[in-house]
């Protein structure tokens, strides 16, 4: 159900904000033994926040989110709930203070249901590398949920959430958007304060919405947005009112193709429903510009050199000695920093940590490092080009559909490869949105996405929710 | 063979912030064990930087204070290395882009010492190893204690230039209140650069960084120790290694840390939680404007204009606060020399008697340069002013009030004394007999019953000059 309409039923007293809570907890309790979606769930908090909540609606002191249930990404800090990053490192973390966003929703009385499940330390596309096991797409359970907001994904999928927040590093809200069949928005770098994000890749990460519409995520992100001081890289010009244009004519809006995302590796059945949507686009009258984004072919290696390195100086941390796993081995600092690491982390985040000071190393940094944030300069130089041209930019979010578990994820190159669409908007700091826009043989979703220009979430939120007025979603399975 | 030393320093001094530099604890020195760490400066996940400016405000004075030039853009990156006193396991410091560049020193015998950059970082915490529980405790209230880094240009060749701009430096940052440079508590720490080439060679030998030296003569004594143990060394055919050594200071020795194999890749890459730190002219231009006057512009000062000898200004300016004060009286009675003279000898005299500074003297600059004028216009005598001193230095109290209250002022009139000068000269008949038979002592005992009779009031050159006249 739409955010609005609860919202309303609620307001109207249709139903209490503990009712609501309630189902959905009991909807968790019955469907996420299969989906895997949450990591901790959280019924006593929840109820108590749903009652608080209640209270405001009865006195009619109502915000947006006041009584609505919401799912967070378990590297979300929330004060006194554990906070895992789906890792043994932080298995019993429980962080002394909230995120930036986890005090805004409790500002707007929001419920907090619990904390998703997702790829370790947010590194994955397939939500299959958790410590806690991998999450299942309720879609086809024997298929992956994508990620790493994999968890996210599919609780708002399978409805054990009204909505969800995660956090987009290379494609982590969008792909699994893409591969669960929901609505994910990145906003553009610095919307979104990163205070209390476990950080991956601090110069890309960006917390971002899952929701069941493009006007949902503007909902949400109308009351999690805005500039604070405690992140130096959070922006005064966001401007807010993201739903502000939904509903508004958008014929006069240009949107860019750029033939670089339907080259080779796109899966056809995916391209053709993509195509589709362009189509959709061009019969309500909006022009198709064709564009180009010749640095895409680089994206994929700048984008891997820059956030491993980034990751491998953010995980450096996580050293045993504070708090967090700490092995039983070592006799001195070093074994035991050695062996807590060892133990705490598993294989991707391992692989990550070498790939990344392996491109700081002095000898190597020039080559690796140094190159690839001048692909980053080249990139955002791209853009900006190309938005000389368009509004919009229309892409695939995912070269193929959710596939089945095992079948990828011990091929870490293939793996990255597949980050291809979605990199870019990271490296350049841009909003995007994905939504479905077609299945394919196997019922699986396909994803599109809009690739906005810097700050311009209202643009893409309002076409996404044009599409979305006309295209016929289907529901999960589970 | 005879060798010449060859050395640069890196000074790390701690800045006078009232709170630390990525977070809002409070910058103090001591305390009990971690009560001054928050979620950021012990690097919880999750949490982030969020840069003090005002320790850029001082990182920049610190380059005024040096001649450096303050950059309109600097930036700030991570150094990488795991240790558990670093909780972050990175340091957050400027690499790349440090705020300060290109500045000198003039050090004794004219010569420029060269600084390279100055640039800001934070501090790590402090590891406490108990040996008997074979156990070791973090400290991290030093995390993120806000410093700066000084590297000068390998332009020092012997221990008296290092000496001289050590004290320099400490100097300065005290003046413009970037540090305050307290060697023995390590809010100031100098890392000493050190190789040796023959006398007359140009190529720079092998260094070794010595650490850990907490005084000026520490590090005379590690430079000399050096010395010769890297000569001994080359006399002997071997070869110098780089490597970090450790001087202690009971034996007066360096022991090897690590060598140069063994030091870090540090994986220095660009700060992404931090956005360069951007001045504009305008910035820079008004912090320069806040610049004190620097120690040394003030010993120009007071040895040109004021005429003081050498020592005497370098007393003064040794201390901002008594330079302050000097400054403050001179402002209101230049009379340089005799201020000069009345707080190096009796105002010090009475600070080191009681074990204070100047800034526990409760007499302003006013009340001094009252009494000196009261002393230069023959109202006191100058001995009388120096017990005004004392009497205002330990029960307060306005110069004249105090002159009057215990007869201090003068009695200049001449008949009052002469009838004194003949009542001792009546009393005293056989010393008088025994000056005029050549005894040039007796004076002295005549003068001071003279003295004794008029009291606090007597001009002391009144009544010698009317003694001399009767006894002639």
């Amino acid at each position: 159900m739409a955010l609005k309409q609860l919202r309303a039923m609620l307001d109207r007293k249709e139903i209490s904000a503990v009712e609501l809570t309630q189902e959905y907890l009991d909807k968790i309790k019955s469907k996420d033994k299969t989906v895997n979606s949450y990591i901790t769930v959280c019924p006593d908090s929840a109820i108590e926040e749903a009652k608080a909540a209640q209270t405001l609606i009865d006195s009619g002191s109502i915000s947006a989110l006041t009584g609505i249930p919401v799912s967070v990404k378990d590297n979300i800090c929330t004060m006194g709930i554990k906070t895992t990053c789906a890792s043994k490192m932080l298995e019993d973390f429980v962080p002394p203070y909230d995120a930036f966003v986890m005090e805004k929703l409790k500002l707007q009385n929001a419920v907090m249901l619990g904390k998703t499940n997702m790829d370790e330390f947010a590194m994955g596309g397939s939500s299959q590398t958790s410590y806690f096991g991998g999450v299942k797409n309720p879609y086809d359970v024997s298929r992956v949920s994508g990620g790493s907001s994999g968890g996210a994904a599919a609780s708002v999928a399978a409805d054990l959430c009204a909505a969800a927040l995660g956090s987009d590093t290379g494609g982590s809200v969008r792909q699994p958007a893409s591969f669960c069949g929901v609505t994910g928005l990145k906003p553009t770098y610095g919307t979104v304060s990163r205070w209390g994000l476990i950080a991956f890749a601090s110069s890309l990460d960006q917390i971002g919405i899952l929701a069941k519409s493009a006007e949902d995520t503007g909902y949400i992100l109308n009351c999690i947005y805005g500039y604070d001081e405690n992140d130096a890289t959070s922006s005064k010009n966001s401007d807010g009112d993201y739903t502000s244009l939904v509903g508004d004519d958008i014929s006069r809006l240009k949107i860019g193709v750029p033939k670089e995302f339907f080259g080779e590796g796109l899966n056809e059945e995916v391209k053709a429903a993509v195509l589709d949507a362009v189509e959709y686009y061009k019969k309500l009258g909006c022009e198709i510009v064709n564009v180009s984004l010749p640095s895409l072919e680089y994206a994929v290696s700048a984008y891997y050199l820059i956030s491993s390195a980034e990751a491998a100086s953010n995980l450096s941390r996580f050293d045993g000695i504070k708090y967090g796993f700490r092995s039983g081995l070592g006799e001195d600092f070093g074994e035991l920093i050695k062996n807590s690491r060892r133990e705490g982390f598993g294989n991707e985040v391992k692989r990550r940590i070498m790939l990344g000071n392996y491109a700081l190393c002095s000898g190597y940094y020039d080559a690796y490092y140094k190159n690839a944030t001048r692909i980053r300069t080249q990139l955002k130089s791209e853009y900006a080009s190309i938005f000389e041209k368009c509004d919009v930019i229309l892409t695939p979010t995912a070269p193929t559909t959710a596939y089945k578990i095992g079948e990828q994820e011990n091929d870490p190159v293939k793996m990255y490869l597949a980050d291809i669409y979605t990199v870019t908007v990271n490296i350049a700091g841009l909003p995007a949105i994905s939504a479905p826009c077609g299945y394919d043989k196997n019922g699986m979703p396909i994803g599109m996405s809009l690739i906005g220009k810097a700050f311009d979430e209202k643009t893409i939120i309002a076409l996404c929710d044009r599409f979305q007025r006309d295209f016929k979603g289907r529901e999960a399975v589970i | 063979m005879r060798y010449q030393p060859v050395i640069g320093l890196e000074i790390h001094a701690e800045l006078l912030t009232d709170s630390k530099v990525f977070c809002t604890c409070q910058n103090e020195f001591g305390g009990s064990e971690n009560t001054r760490v928050c979620p950021r400066c012990s690097g919880l996940p999750g949490t982030l930087p969020l840069l003090n400016k005002g320790a850029v405000r001082l990182a920049a004075k610190a380059g005024f204070a040096t001649d450096c030039t303050v950059n309109n853009y600097s930036a700030f990156d991570r150094k990488n290395y795991f240790y558990p006193d670093l909780p972050k396991a990175y340091q957050i410091t400027q690499f790349e882009s440090p705020i300060c560049t290109d500045g000198h020193i003039t050090v004794t015998g004219g010569k420029d010492i060269r600084i390279n950059r100055i640039h800001i970082e934070e501090d790590a915490g402090k590891l406490i190893h108990d040996d008997y529980e074979g156990i070791s405790m973090a400290d991290y209230n030093r995390c993120g204690v806000p410093l700066i880094e000084i590297v000068t240009e390998p332009d020092f060749r012997t221990i008296e230039e290092v000496q001289d701009f050590v004290e320099q430096i400490a100097l300065r940052l005290k003046y413009a209140g970037v540090c305050d440079a307290k060697m023995e508590q390590g809010s100031m720490r100098v890392d000493v650069n050190i190789s040796i080439m023959p006398v007359g060679s140009s190529n720079f030998g092998t260094r070794a960084e010595l650490k850990n030296l907490n005084s000026l003569k520490a590090i005379g004594r590690a430079i000399e120790y050096e010395i010769k143990r890297q000569s001994e060394i080359l006399d002997n055919g071997g070869t110098v290694v780089q490597e970090t050594r450790r001087y202690n200071d009971n034996h007066g020795d360096t022991k090897a840390l690590r060598s140069k194999e063994e030091a870090h890749d540090y994986r220095y890459f660009p700060e992404p939680d931090i956005p360069p730190v951007l001045l504009s002219d305008e910035d820079i231009a008004e912090i320069k404007s806040s610049m004190p006057e620097m120690p040394q512009m003030r010993f120009k000062r007071y040895t040109q204009e004021y005429g003081l000898p050498f020592d005497d200004a370098k007393l003064i300016i040794s201390s901002k606060e008594f330079s302050d004060f000097y400054d403050e009286t001179v402002k209101i009675n230049p009379d340089y020399k005799q201020i000069s003279n009345l707080m190096l000898v009796e105002l010090n005299r009475n600070l080191n008697d009681s074990e204070k500074t100047i800034s526990d003297v409760t007499f302003s600059p006013v009340d001094l340069a009252e009494l000196v004028k009261m002393s230069s216009d023959g109202i006191v005598s100058k001995n009388a002013a120096k017990d005004i001193l004392k009497i205002m230095f330990t029960d307060g109290g306005k110069p004249h009030d105090i002159a009057k209250e215990h007869g201090f002022i003068m009695d200049n009139d001449t008949s009052g004394i002469e009838e004194i000068i003949n009542k001792v000269l009546s009393e005293n008949a056989e010393s008088v007999a025994s000056f005029k038979n050549g005894n040039q002592k007796i004076f002295g005992f005549l003068m001071g019953q003279v003295i004794r009779l008029a009291g606090n009031g007597a001009n002391p050159k009144l009544a010698k000059d009317l003694l001399t006249e009767k006894l002639k």
